[in-house]
């Protein structure tokens, strides 16, 4: 319309549209929109040829009309929604992120969910905006995540579920259940506490999480999938697996007597690491004492035994001479430093009772120098 | 056409048109299912979406045929063992009989009020029939199952389809659950005290195994040492029996004057000799010939 951009052009100001263009041919100049108007209702009334100018202009602006309206037609799906079509409210068809078409309404109308999106919900806790830290804090749910199990004990679970739509599924998600939000959380609540009943509380609490997480989510699957809900549970996570509140210091004890039981057998293994080896080298000098004992008494025998033989065969060459030799030369080195009384008792040896101060005798120690050195016989 | 009247007429007359098109028509959306009323008598149930005709003077009713909640409040239930049980449980439903539900509940409010007193009472009367851990632990599937049937049965009347009852929770009463606490944290305590039993029962066992190891390892110690020594002592023997066998006289004698000489310590002997002993021949006699030679003794 390049008249428009004209303004105060020989045919005047634009704003009238493709409407001013009707009555143009009839005058140089163009009147002004009352004037238009009213001669438009006269030959209307007059059924003049104007009112045929006039039925055109209606006749575009019809157009235009339909034109915008098959126009709106078009829609935008974003990268994680998908589009689901609906004619009169029947689900006709479900189309890809990107530009789209429907027939405008009110024959057709789209629904825009976010069906690429994974979404979570968490059980037993409850995320809440916290201004105090800057951020959220987790706050305990605790009537959501206290469960019986099998053995009658109480566990506190808590435990996160990311579900989404699945591939197909996104109309028996938009048209099936009527709170799939709620029916996910409701259904995660009940499987987790249906298997947490099944099991006792010692698997929970150590080895058993990951076939936790893995029960939990076929039964939730399956449940969803006896709704025809369209409702992928992708996974099941366990956060937190404890006693609770009431019971985990005893439950933490045990933890501690377990460290105890390490701990002492470990001290007693220290003990016994010193001990035996300490043992084994007493018991190896003891061996090492009597392999000398043993070598000292052969040494000293057979020095001893030699010696005599020496002496022996000496002996053997003049007997009498060196027996006398001798005995004389030891009565010389044991009597040499000793102190002597030489008493003679008469042939007969009797009349006179001798008076032997022995106490007397005993009590003087006179120093003696004479050191006979032992076993100088030669 | 080309009078004014008729031109009013046919605008009027196509507005009419309009107007009875209009009122011919309806839409039922994929989530519902409609119910044609005649001046208020029922003609036609539409479960099909999409655009559908009807006379013009019949009116609809939408109904919802999407599975819907049933949310029941916590009940207390007795099992048979007479234990409390705090039940939470939840229904899943559908109307699958658009008219009779109509007719016989009119809106999804009245129907939930209805089905929460059913379910309850299938609850009570399901649960009330086993024991507690049958609830919590053996066949909770099959009871929910059981549930589902009652009040499946029950709510036809409705036109309602049960699709699921569920038991969420079922838990024991606050004031239960104290007991429980106070029997898991016994239970804790005595496995506590267990373990440091077997803790101090295993030192004990190793200390003692160690004790005993170094009685043994010095006990054979002395004992191959007592041998050592015996064999030393034995080739003593020998070696001096070798020795000493040549001639036995010389022996005594020589091992006498070895022994006299260790024996008779310098310092701490005195002798008390008498000069006609042996030693004093030559004393004042240098021929030395006694009649009595006897060595002298102390």
């Amino acid at each position: 319309m390049p008249w428009k951009n004209q303004g105060g052009g020989p045919w005047g100001s634009g704003p009238k549209g493709p409407w001013g263009t009707g009555p143009q041919p009839v005058g140089p100049r163009p009147p002004d929109l009352e004037d238009l108007l009213r001669r438009g209702q006269d030959r209307l009334q007059q059924i003049m040829p104007g009112g045929y100018f006039s039925g055109i202009g209606i006749t575009l602006i019809l157009l235009i009309v339909v034109a915008l309206w098959l126009l709106s037609g078009f829609f935008r799906v974003q990268s994680e929604e998908q589009g689901v079509v609906l004619r009169f409210g029947k689900h006709v068809r479900t189309v890809d992120p990107g530009l789209n078409y429907h027939l405008p309404y009110p024959i057709e109308t789209v629904l825009l969910p976010k069906a690429l999106r994974v979404s979570t919900i968490s059980i037993g806790m409850t995320l809440i905006d916290d201004p105090a830290r800057r951020g959220r804090s987790i706050r305990d749910v605790p009537e959501e995540s206290l469960m019986l199990t099998g053995d009658e004990n109480i566990v506190d679970v808590d435990f996160t579920v990311l579900w989404r739509i699945k591939p197909n599924g996104v109309g028996n998600f938009l048209f099936n259940i009527q709170n799939p939000e709620g029916t996910v959380k409701a259904v995660a609540e009940s499987a987790m506490r249906e298997v947490i009943g099944r099991s006792d509380i010692q698997p929970i609490l150590t080895g058993a999480r990951t076939q936790t997480e893995t029960t939990v989510q076929d039964l939730m699957q399956k449940t969803l999938d006896g709704y025809g809900a369209g409702i992928q549970i992708t996974q099941v996570q366990m956060q937190k697996v404890d006693p609770p509140a009431q019971v985990i210091d005893a439950f933490r004890d045990v933890q501690a007597a377990r460290a105890n039981l390490e701990q002492l057998s470990n001290e007693a293994q220290t003990y016994a690491n010193k001990v035996v080896p300490e043992a084994r080298g007493r018991a190896a000098k003891i061996q090492q004492d009597a392999e000398g004992y043993k070598e000292q008494a052969v040494a000293e025998a057979k020095g001893q035994s030699a010696r005599f033989l020496k002496v022996y065969e000496e002996y053997k060459k003049a007997p009498d001479v060196t027996r006398e030799r001798i005995y004389l030369e030891t009565m010389e080195r044991v009597l040499g430093g000793s102190d002597k009384l030489i008493y003679d008792g008469g042939p007969s040896g009797q009349g006179v009772v001798p008076y032997l101060p022995l106490s007397e005798l005993s009590t003087k120690k006179p120093p003696t120098t004479g050191q006979l050195p032992s076993g100088g016989t030669r | 056409m080309r009078s004014p009247v008729t031109g009013i007429v046919a605008l009027l007359a196509a507005l009419l048109v309009v107007i009875v098109g209009y009122m011919s028509l309806f839409t039922v959306q994929q989530t519902e299912q409609t119910i044609v009323l005649q001046f208020g008598a029922p003609v036609d149930v539409v479960t099909d979406p999409g655009l559908h005709f009807k006379a013009p003077w019949n009116s609809v009713i939408n109904i919802d045929k999407r599975i819907l909640d049933l949310e029941n409040p916590s009940q207390e239930v007795i099992a048979s063992d007479q234990k409390r049980l705090v039940v939470d449980a939840f229904a899943r439903y559908r109307i699958k009989d658009a008219l009779r539900f109509y007719q016989s509940v009119g809106s999804i409010q009245a129907a939930n009020l209805q089905l929460t007193s059913l379910l309850n009472a299938a609850l009570r009367r399901v649960l009330g029939e086993v024991n507690f851990i049958t609830v919590v632990r053996d066949e909770r599937e099959k009871l929910m199952g059981r549930i589902r049937e009652q009040l499946d049965r029950e709510a036809g009347g409705y036109g309602i389809e049960v699709v699921d009852v569920r038991i969420r929770r079922a838990d024991l009463p606050e004031q239960n659950s104290q007991a429980v606490y106070d029997r898991m944290k016994s239970e804790r305590q005595r496995e506590a005290a267990e373990f440091r039993a077997q803790g101090g029962q295993k030192a004990q066992e190793i200390r003692s195994k160690a004790d005993r190891d170094v009685t043994v390892i010095i006990a054979e110690a002395n004992s191959q040492a007592e041998q050592t020594r015996g064999i030393g002592d034995a080739e003593r023997n020998r070696l001096f029996a070798e020795a000493y066998g040549k001639d036995a006289d010389f022996f005594a004698f020589y091992r006498s004057m070895t022994a006299y000489e260790s024996g008779l310590k310098p310092n701490d002997t005195r002798f008390l000799l008498r000069p006609d002993s042996d030693f004093f021949r030559y004393f004042g006699n240098p021929s030395g010939k006694t009649a009595a030679e006897t060595p002298a003794k102390p």
